[in-house]
């Protein structure tokens, strides 16, 4: 029983023609969510106009990273931590000059680290259930030692295999006299000790994000170095680089400010060390309340918002995603309590009367100011039209999403001219906020 | 006080007011008014059933005395009278919104026959058999819509007299068979509602309007609303299309059919379509016969075909858009019964778009709009990879690009609870009926073994994302098979069912491409 094997679609020379209409007439931005030079290679042939959101975790989940990643957390003094890093930084660079590569021309907007760094390491049940079979190990390699005994008595017959069991107990009696098992079971324990120490309550509203940043500010600075000697060396060739740092979970503009002088210094010694000046953007993620309603001093520091709407949909409802959907949202629906699901449909109504008070205080602290959203919301129809109606700058989606984007976009552009902008307040109508 | 006007005439009704008219009576309108060949009658507004249903069921004062003068100008241009036996006038009624909400609604034709008008079709057409099979599909549709007796049971004497002399299809039974059946349809009714068959033609008028208007608030037409978020706006009411019955069963020069002005499977610039010679138009509806395409009428009715592709130019040029209509040629002569904007698949549309630009019909901000964001994630579904090679267990003829897997399930109740327990789910049934509309939306696709390529029934043609393949010859051998276990995958042309492929007991064929 199974499936199939299924491809992706491909876009024909009709569509492809529609969709360069759709281009011509929408002046909503279009740009994608991606995280490998691959993605990013895909999106451009979609029609991408940069990147939205470049997620530098993604590049630490890989097989070949995630134990240096694991190295730098558990380092127990800054110097083990630094060389952890240090052996990061190359890599990073090496992600981030492809992806620049395959996007030059266009913006690339590089999310600094979000996730608790707990994310990165087995959960403490595994890490215990490892534990203790390490120590039945111990135990077994105990009684192996003692085995040599017994053989003597064994059955003639028998004997043919003695050698094999000799050479297994002379190799065990090796392990133990280097203390193997001991060694392992110490690092497990320890590794165990840290996990515990950094378990959150609630994760996802704890030790992440800037807050990361700040506490741990190797990681940033190393992911801004990263970022900006990529961007030096790939203009050295002669190259057209537009990144963008975006700094995610920000809650008050002292934040920003303060991962702002950490690139600014950077900044100085990339530009010192290889003699070029780099141009780029710097911005924030709006995903948490207190953002939207400190956007006019956000805009001082930042020169790009960008709306993360899934979490900006949890703060503002105050629901965990997960636990919406898997216990009460489905009722929520049935019932006509919530008409739809506000992670699947951008829920204007409340979360959108948010995003315009954000854009009109921001854009009176910075008039030119571009504001994005990339949420998962990004790349459906309806989030789309809205998004042009707020008077954003872009929107950013998955990349098999992009030509839906577009084509919503140019709708978003066409429907503009039946619709009159509201007259008074409504309770209901996210755009008649300032009445 | 001003009485308000509940009916129009379809030559003196406004043909873009769809929202009074519904979108079938716009169409009839703007027709008649471009002259083309539409049969006479009348429209009763969505108004009308508004006031029906917000006032416990009764319809405007005065209503149905202003269908009788309308219907008095219809005598007039037909020549017919309605409920005479010497030159009888039949209407069809149907039902029509401002949103297509196609098979939603209920239909009714031959209205007017009774035991005396019968006779004046039996001396006009001198054709016994086909009159009785007319008054045989009367009685048991008005019988089941606006009488509420239970289709299965006409059904079951229908089945039951051709078993008893034979007869494979319907068109085998003669004119006693037909004479027998209606005497056992009305003795039947009778039975069900305690009073004898209308026979007051005037009366079945004003039941049939009143059935139409219910059934906008029945649960099938409710259930799709909500499915497809029709809100008051955009549709209110369903208007009641009456018009002058023209026969496709009157003989072997007479035909019913549907067409596209373009083909909706691949947006090419070609009429497209099917028809049936001597048939009426629910037997294409209802897939109970295998239409031919249309191609074949340039050699079967050369003339009638020229006339069509005429008929797809005008309605090209006048609504700027793919369209969708029914036709019936009695006798020799083309009667145009319907026309609505062509539900096409993305793929078509995205070419038809293209084409239509090239040739001036539209422009380039309409050849963007006709493509809806959502629709365009119909294109970039997923489809099965080329390199796969599997054994089909069955071969059917595609009604939507895409593929699709899930557990086969052959009930659409089960197949909705299955499907809210969210397993995906491949509906298989004999045919699409709107019956089981409540178990499409919850299935990935649907498999059924009748029907054509073109989504015949009307209401089909929505095509919202569910993938189709009709036609499939070995329904009777799934059937027999793993039912609910077997794993199916569906495709353009094909089922793949790895586990059931080496199972020699399933015998497939491949239909036409």
């Amino acid at each position: 029983m199974g499936e199939v094997p299924t491809v992706e679609p491909e876009i024909s020379k009709n569509l492809l023609t529609l969709l360069i209409w759709a281009d011509e007439i929408r002046t909503l931005g279009v740009r994608a969510n991606a995280d490998t030079p691959e993605s990013a290679t895909k999106a451009r042939q979609l029609g991408a106009e940069g990147i939205g959101l470049c997620r530098t975790e993604r590049m630490f989940n890989a097989v070949d990273r995630l134990p240096i990643v694991r190295e730098m957390i558990l380092a127990g003094s800054r110097e083990k931590r630094a060389e952890a890093i240090a052996k990061l930084l190359p890599l990073q660079k090496g992600d981030f000059k492809e992806i620049f590569t395959a996007m030059k021309g266009l913006p690339v907007t590089i999310r600094l680290l979000d996730p608790p760094l707990h994310e990165f390491l087995p959960s403490a049940e595994e890490l215990a259930s490892e534990l203790r079979n390490l120590k039945n190990l111990e135990v077994a390699l105990d009684s192996m030692e003692n085995i040599s005994e017994a053989l003597k008595y064994l059955d003639p017959s028998s004997r043919e295999s003695l050698k094999l069991i000799e050479h297994t107990v002379t190799e065990i009696t090796e392990i133990k006299e280097k203390k193997l098992d001991k060694k392992l079971i110490r690092k497990q324990q320890e590794t165990l000790r840290k996990v515990k120490e950094m378990m959150e309550v609630n994760p996802m509203l704890g030790h992440r994000g800037v807050r990361l940043g700040i506490t741990y500010p190797e990681i940033y600075r190393m992911q801004i170095q990263a970022t900006l000697e990529a961007a030096a060396e790939l203009m050295k060739e002669g190259l057209d680089i537009q990144p963008e740092i975006m700094v995610p979970q920000v809650c008050t503009a002292q934040e920003l400010k303060w991962v702002c002088e950490l690139v600014k210094k950077v900044q100085k010694e990339v530009e010192k060390k290889y003699g070029v000046k780099i141009q780029f953007k710097f911005g924030t993620m709006i995903e948490v309340v207190r953002a939207c309603m400190r956007a006019g001093r956000l805009a001082e520091v930042a020169d790009f918002f960008s709306f993360g709407t899934n979490d900006l949909t949890q703060a503002t409802f105050s629901f965990s995603r997960e636990d919406a959907e898997n216990k009460f949202l489905p009722l929520y629906n049935q019932r006509k309590i919530l008409q739809d699901n506000p992670f699947e449909v951008l829920d204007v109504k409340g979360v959108g009367r948010l995003m315009m008070i954000t854009i009109e205080w921001g854009r009176r602290t910075k008039p030119d100011l571009k504001i994005g959203i990339c949420g998962e919301h990004g790349g459906h129809p309806e989030s789309v039209e809205f998004s042009h109606s707020i008077g954003l700058s872009y929107v950013s989606c998955s990349v098999p999403r992009l030509p839906i984007a577009r084509l919503a976009a140019a709708h978003a552009k066409l429907k503009e001219k039946d619709k009159k902008p509201p007259e008074k307040y409504d309770p209901d109508d996210a755009l008649s906020i300032f009445f | 006080m001003e009485i308000p006007k509940y009916v129009y005439l379809f030559e003196e009704a406004d043909g873009t007011n769809k929202k009074l008219l519904g979108g079938k009576g716009a169409g009839l309108a703007e027709m008649t008014r471009m002259g083309l060949s539409v049969p006479p009658g009348f429209i009763v507004t969505t108004e009308a059933c508004l006031h029906y249903n917000e006032n416990k069921k009764n319809l405007p004062q005065g209503l149905m005395e202003e269908a009788q003068e309308n219907l008095k100008t219809v005598e007039e241009k037909t020549g017919k009278k309605f409920g005479s036996s010497q030159n009888p006038l039949f209407f069809s009624v149907r039902s029509g919104a401002a949103i297509s909400m196609p098979g939603m609604m209920d239909t009714i034709l031959n209205l007017g026959l009774n035991d005396g008008t019968l006779e004046g079709l039996i001396q006009i057409t001198s054709d016994g058999r086909f009159a009785f099979d007319a008054y045989r599909r009367f009685i048991q549709l008005f019988g089941k819509i606006a009488l509420g007796v239970g289709e299965k049971e006409f059904d079951k004497i229908l089945n039951k007299t051709k078993e008893k002399v034979r007869a494979k299809e319907d068109t085998d039974l003669d004119v006693d068979h037909l004479k027998d059946i209606c005497h056992q349809y009305l003795a039947l009714v009778k039975k069900r509602t305690g009073n004898p068959f209308p026979e007051d033609p005037m009366v079945q008028l004003r039941l049939a309007i009143e059935a139409v208007f219910r059934s906008w608030m029945g649960k099938r037409a409710v259930d799709y609303r909500k499915e497809f978020n029709i809100t008051p706006e955009m549709a209110n009411g369903t208007a009641v299309n009456v018009c002058t019955m023209v026969f496709g069963n009157m003989g072997f020069d007479s035909a019913t059919g549907v067409a596209f002005t373009r083909d909706p499977g691949t947006g090419e610039n070609v009429l497209y379509g099917e028809y049936l010679v001597n048939a009426q138009g629910e037997d294409v509806v209802a897939g109970i016969r295998t239409p031919k395409p249309i191609q074949e009428m340039k050699k079967e009715m050369p003339k009638i075909y020229r006339e069509l592709e005429r008929v797809r130019k005008n309605l090209e040029e006048h609504f700027h858009e793919v369209q969708d209509f029914e036709f019936t040629v009695e006798k020799g002569t083309l009667y145009i019964l319907q026309t609505r904007n062509g539900k096409m698949n993305a793929q078509a549309i995205v070419r038809t778009s293209k084409e239509m630009v090239a040739e001036k019909l539209i422009d380039k901000e309409k050849a963007v709009l006709r493509l809806k964001p959502q629709e365009l994630e119909q294109l970039l579904h997923q489809r099965i990879d080329p390199n796969f090679k599997g054994k089909p267990i069955a071969v059917g003829l595609p009604a939507s690009p895409g593929a699709a897997s899930g557990k086969a399930i052959f009930d659409a109740d089960e197949a909705e609870r299955v499907g809210k327990l969210g397993h995906k789910v491949i509906l298989v049934r004999e045919e699409t009926k709107p019956e089981d509309i409540h178990g499409f939306f919850a299935s990935e696709g649907i498999l059924t073994s009748r029907g054509g390529r073109l989504p015949m029934p009307p209401w089909w043609q929505e095509a919202w994302g569910s993938l189709v393949s009709r036609d499939v010859k070995s329904y009777e051998s799934i059937q027999k098979g793993e039912r609910q276990l077997l794993e199916m995958f569906m495709s353009r042309k094909e089922i793949l069912s790895p586990s059931m492929a080496r199972g020699a007991r399933f015998t497939w064929e491949r239909s036409l491409p």
